[in-house]
């Protein structure tokens, strides 16, 4: 079995430490054996005032940070439901994990922080007082990732999405192939430098996880 | 405002009435919880007692709870022969109507509403069976211990508590491990805070905190604790021990960063928002992000 990253990589534990003492100093870090645990008091902070608090835990998994951070509130106060972006389990679902995975800051957990978790708790603290989600919600289940990867690669339908992904979850990519678009002409001839553009931004370990989370 | 005037708002700020919402719906419960026990053991005429946060006078409104003690007669078996039948008959009378959170020795109720699922009461039923008929000291089940059998005694502890003279250092300090999400028990924690503030009942607040956080920080190993309700019987020391790293750590970056930045870096600031106020911030907080993210939720 492979090292847990914090055993693998005692810099990035360090500066994953420093960084939450400095911006979040009610949350604390703790590493147990092949997970790192963070957890405490997340202030929902504007301009200076703290306009609510969630009781949470992060935890960075050993693979982190290939794989998205697991956010749970447990304070008890969202209830695991879908319509709260809630799982059964307690797992909270800020964003569809492979949106997270793209951002070049994925190995901060300061800046996971500051965007997915802030905004979905600015969404859970305007629910709960009637208003509607500020950012939207994705569709729940498959429709929520076929929208998702639809808007990272500007196609639209499943198949098409699934094509794009098989592409890019090859390490290599050959112009004879069957363009994804599905025009049935080669790819040189096609989306070569769409697929050249999208291979900047998506890696392989990361397509290939979407195409499995498609199922 | 002086630092002592500081942590009497912050005090403040924490304080749950009892025309609250939240104890409102926490007797609510209460009731049910306990009609509820009545009934399902009519034969075994449990004893309900109610201690917590509440009983003790440590409630805040960050984290706060009601323990419903249900103690059966020692000559009792009807409820369940031995101490763990107790404990996972008790959990089956709860289970129909909540979400059941088993903790070693109590059970944590939550919502099973699928609207509300899992929401959390605040409410810990612990079963137990008293020792002998006196009625006083109960034994109750561990489920991740060593020991599979746990002696208490409710009184001693909410007295042991509320008379120690430190309650508010003590609501406080709770404040403190529960926004630093420190895991260790409650009980533990109060009693060594009651133990470490043992010579310094008249000092002011201020000084207390100081004088805890410097212990805990400068201290190597954790302190041996006694459990009042069984001091020879009960070693509370493992439980501090494994906790204790983190203890240390979180008071010594508290330590540093009140004397960089002061007390507000360690309770926030304590002017409460109106409700309508608290929106518009809110929207104004979600106007202002630059990267939206959109929630999603995965296959139940």
């Amino acid at each position: 079995m492979k090292r847990p990253w914090h055993l693998q990589n005692p810099e990035l534990l360090q500066r994953t430490r420093v960084e939450l003492e400095e911006r979040y100093p009610d949350l604390h870090l703790s590493a147990e054996i092949n997970t790192v645990y963070v957890r405490g008091s997340f202030p929902v902070e504007h301009g200076g005032e703290v306009l609510d608090r969630f009781q949470i835990q992060v935890e960075l998994p050993a693979e982190w940070p290939s794989v998205t951070p697991v956010l749970r509130e447990t304070g008890g106060r969202i209830p695991w439901s879908s319509a709260r972006h809630v799982n059964h389990d307690g797992v909270a679902c800020p964003l569809v994990p492979e949106e997270w995975l793209l951002s070049p800051n994925r190995d901060s957990l300061v800046t996971f922080l500051d965007g997915p978790v802030r905004n979905f708790f600015i969404g859970q603290s305007l629910f709960e007082a009637g208003e509607p989600l500020p950012f939207g919600e994705r569709p729940h289940d498959r429709d929520g990732l076929l929208q998702s990867y639809g808007e990272l690669l500007g196609v639209e339908d499943e198949p098409q999405i699934r094509r794009f992904l098989e592409v890019l979850s090859r390490h290599e990519v050959k112009g004879h192939w069957d363009c994804p678009c599905g025009s049935g002409i080669h790819l040189r001839k096609c989306h070569m430098e769409k697929v050249q553009q999208l291979r900047k931004r998506v890696p392989p370990s990361v397509a290939a996880q979407a195409l499995k989370r498609l199922g | 405002m002086n630092t002592s005037e500081y942590l009497q708002k912050v005090l403040a700020s924490q304080d749950l009435p009892d025309d609250s919402a939240e104890l409102k719906a926490l007797q609510s419960h209460r009731k049910d919880v306990e009609d509820l026990l009545r009934n399902y053991f009519a034969k075994s005429s449990p004893t309900i007692r109610y201690g917590g946060s509440k009983a003790k006078g440590t409630l805040i409104r960050d984290d706060y709870d009601l323990d419903i003690a249900c103690y059966f007669p020692h000559d009792d078996t009807a409820a369940g022969a031995t101490l763990k039948d107790i404990y996972n008959n008790v959990a089956t009378a709860l289970g129909n109507d909540y979400y059941l959170d088993k903790k070693t020795s109590a059970i944590r109720l939550k919502s099973r509403d699928p609207k509300t699922y899992a929401t959390d009461f605040h409410i810990d039923v612990v079963p137990g069976r008293y020792t002998d008929s006196k009625k006083s000291d109960a034994f109750l089940h561990q489920s991740s211990s060593d020991k599979e059998r746990l002696k208490t005694n409710l009184d001693v502890h909410i007295e042991h508590v509320k008379d120690s003279g430190v309650v508010d250092a003590i609501r406080l300090l709770k404040l403190w491990k529960t926004r630093r999400g420190l895991r260790v028990k409650q009980f533990v924690f109060e009693l060594l805070i009651i133990d470490l503030l043992g010579k310094k009942k008249k000092d002011a607040l201020a000084d207390q905190l100081l004088h805890v956080w410097t212990e805990l920080r400068d201290r190597t190993e954790a302190p041996a604790v006694e459990d009042p309700a069984n001091p020879t019987g009960n070693d509370l020391t493992p439980l501090l021990k494994a906790e204790w790293s983190s203890l240390s750590a979180a008071a010594a970056s508290t330590l540093a960063s009140i004397d960089t930045t002061g007390w507000e870096s360690v309770f926030g600031k304590v002017e409460e928002k109106a409700a309508a106020d608290k929106v518009a911030a809110l929207r104004s907080a979600a106007a202002a992000v630059s990267v939206p993210t959109k929630p999603w939720s995965p296959p139940e």
